[in-house]
């Protein structure tokens, strides 16, 4: 109700507004252009996350400290800590973050707006901003109908600084005129009331604008023209800063849970700064004199002190709120308890990580992984073997000569509850996701669908396998029913190495890593022919269990090339753009065979193979 | 001399191809050196090792891995 009746009474005040005050409507007009540079400056820096900040993210939050400056400089850069919040909210929905990193972003970010202020009040208001503008738009414009990609980002950047900047001036211009028609300044209130009912404005005022950074520029512009007292325009900084977390909190709607606890933490780390700096303004007020005294403002230039409140304030929050990062962390986990996830549940595939091409790659990596591991148990259980028995480390030789107990895994009810639903979900959640993405980041999605595909032939072949495997290994031919444990171990061996792998610290060579167990695989197909034969020509077991027996070999085989397939794609080690030159290193058939015949031939195993030049 | 160089620079920095070919050496270089890395040590374990089954394993796993190496440099020399 609330809702449906807002918009059209915003629209109608402003249209009285403007009614009875052409300024009023340079001010607003100047607003709104603001706020379209915002938005035309977040799509350029959008166009530019294309891996450049997934790589960044990584190797830039691995300690707090980190975290912190990339949040400072990122906002400083892109001046926007909204997009630097949501931002955030989306790499840790798709898991490329952890809380604590991302609530280092969040508290660098809130230094990192500070510097707007500073922009605004010591060069905005300082020089004639729109000179700057105009061709900041021309050639943003142009740079916009580009077709290179990067182009077209460094044109919508541009024209965003283009029209922030006209934004800034009409504001000026706007509030300049204004005080000849009406002075605002007769609207101050004094005292702890001012600030409080000044404080509120300033939340309201960012709430409806969504933008911090616009909240301040009409403080700095409404206090340069004289048209704010000094003393409620800090109130106002101080709710600009409180009222900026909405964003975070909408961008925190369609989060998962993760995201949910780091606009909990903004929240908190913003109310708390807030608080601190109601409570404190008078030795606030007092620091600031003295610091634009040491550092050379005029004691009446409001505007730059304005400035310096707004950044000795965050900082301090950031100086109280530090120590205790580890204990909110244990609190948000505490309250925002993620809910128990049915196994046929998506993980990652939240809207949140449909916002930007990065974060949706790696939520469909993530839940590929998911949909791995539900797969790998549905084998390890049709072949007999608990999860545990990949991870543990116990002779899986000794193990699949264990007697087998229970009834077959119905796997096609299993795969129906276990992984359909999720590879829908994946591919639902990539036909959804509009980007124009990037070369690399459609390959990644094209090689995800396809290791999803071989997991499920993987879990098919299964299906095969099972009927003669559930009748061998309970039988009474010791021989028959060696080979089908003998196929069990294997499949097993390759499940237990991607475990490995998975885990393994130097996986930055994962991919290649596989060549071996391709080797591997090889070598044992080989070695089952000749065993087959001679069971057969021995009479061991019958033609018929030799023919169902190639099968199955047939059919194991495949189950491991698809595993190994899909691993190619999947376990990549934590640094994707080392994947691509993997690849190129992996053994097509003819190499392999080389190698392992040239192993072979070596005059006694261990002799180190030659030396190789250069790299 | 100094501007014609930094011209050069800015214009190998502009060209996206040769910018993205010589990431591509770049990374192609990263592998091969991890992998120089681990073959050393899987030859330091091969040494220690007794067992005769998993000293087969592990010398079939330097093989392979001196074959991609191998493989690399070639690429590396070609292009």
């Amino acid at each position: 109700m609330l809702r449906r009746i807002l918009l059209p009474s915003i629209f109608l005040i402003l249209a009285y507004g403007f009614w009875i005050s052409p300024d009023f409507k340079v001010i607003s007009a100047g607003v709104a252009i603001f706020l379209f540079g915002m938005l035309s400056l977040e799509e350029g820096f959008k166009s530019f996350t294309g891996g450049l900040l997934e790589r960044l993210l990584r190797r830039t939050t691995d300690k707090l400290w980190k975290s912190l400056a990339f949040g400072a400089v990122s906002t400083t850069f892109m001046q926007s800590s909204s997009l630097v919040s949501v931002i955030t909210i989306s790499f840790l929905s798709a898991g490329l973050l952890d809380l604590g990193a991302g609530i280092g972003i969040i508290f660098g970010a809130n230094l990192g707006t500070t510097t707007g202020a500073w922009l605004v009040a010591g060069f905005g208001l300082k020089v004639k901003i729109a000179a700057y503008a105009m061709p900041m738009l021309v050639f943003g414009v142009i740079l916009v109908f580009q077709k290179s990609k990067a182009l077209k980002g460094v044109g919508y950047i541009l024209a965003g600084m283009g029209f922030l900047f006209l934004g800034i001036a009409y504001m000026k211009d706007g509030f300049d005129t204004f005080k000849d028609t009406l002075d605002l300044s007769q609207f101050a209130i004094p005292g702890l009331t001012g600030l409080l009912i000044y404080t509120l404005i300033g939340i309201a005022a960012t709430v409806i604008m969504q933008s911090s950074h616009a909240t301040l520029v009409i403080t700095i512009t409404a206090l340069a023209a004289g048209q704010v007292t000094y003393e409620n325009a800090l109130a106002l900084a101080i709710g600009a800063n409180v009222g900026t977390t909405i964003t975070a909190i909408l961008g925190s709607l369609s989060a998962n849970v993760e995201g949910k606890r780091l606009a909990g933490a903004h929240l908190i780390f913003n109310v708390i700064t807030g608080t601190i700096a109601i409570v404190m303004i008078k030795p606030f007020a007092a620091s600031v004199d003295v610091i634009s005294g040491i550092i050379g403002i005029a004691a009446d230039d409001y505007t730059l002190k304005l400035a310096v409140f707004h950044t000795l304030f965050n900082l301090t929050g950031v100086i109280v709120m530090l120590p205790f990062v580890g204990r909110l962390v244990t609190f948000l986990n505490r309250t925002f308890k993620a809910k128990a996830k049915h196994i046929s549940e998506p993980r990652y595939l939240t809207e949140s990580a449909m916002e930007f091409p990065d974060t949706a790659v790696k939520a469909v990596r993530n839940e590929t992984l998911h949909i791995y591991e539900n797969g790998r148990d549905i084998i390890a259980a049709s072949l007999y073997l608990r999860p545990a028995d990949l991870v543990d480390d116990i002779d899986l030789g000794m193990r699949v000569k264990e007697p087998v107990h229970g009834s077959p895994l119905d796997i096609d009810s299993a795969y129906e509850t276990r992984v359909k639903p999720l590879f829908n979900a994946v591919i639902a959640f990539i036909s959804q996701s509009t980007f124009g993405w990037d070369q690399h980041q459609s390959a990644d999605l094209h090689w995800l669908r396809d290791a999803n595909r071989h997991l499920v032939e993987a879990i098919k072949g299964t299906k095969h396998l099972q009927k003669n495997l559930a009748l061998y290994v309970r039988g009474d031919n010791p021989y028959i029913r060696d080979e089908y444990n003998q196929l069990r171990l294997q499949i097993a061996n390759v499940l237990r190495a991607l475990e490995q792998m998975r885990g393994e610290e130097d996986s930055d060579v994962a991919i290649l890593a596989l060549d071996n167990i391709k080797a591997e695989l090889e070598q044992n197909d080989v070695a089952f022919s000749d065993r087959l034969y001679e069971l057969i020509r021995e009479n061991r077991i019958t033609p018929q269990m030799g023919t169902s027996l190639m099968n199955d070999n047939g059919y194991a085989y495949d189950i491991q090339r698809d595993l190994i397939t899909m691993a190619t794609t999947l376990l990549s080690g934590p640094e994707p753009e080392l994947a691509h030159a993997q690849r190129k290193l992996t053994l097509d058939e003819d190499e392999m065979a080389e190698a392992l015949d040239e192993s072979d031939n070596k005059e006694a195993p261990g002799t180190p193979p030659g030396k190789m030049d250069g790299v | 001399m100094k501007t014609r160089k930094l011209l050069d620079k800015l214009v190998a920095y502009l060209d996206g191809d040769a910018r993205k070919h010589k990431q591509e050496r770049d990374d192609l270089k990263a592998v091969l050196k991890k992998l120089k890395q681990r073959e050393k040590k899987l030859l330091n374990r091969l040494e220690d090792e007794k067992n005769s089954d998993r000293r087969k394993a592990l010398k079939s796993e330097i093989d392979i891995i001196h074959a991609q190496r191998k493989k690399g440099v070639r690429l590396l020399k070609s292009e």
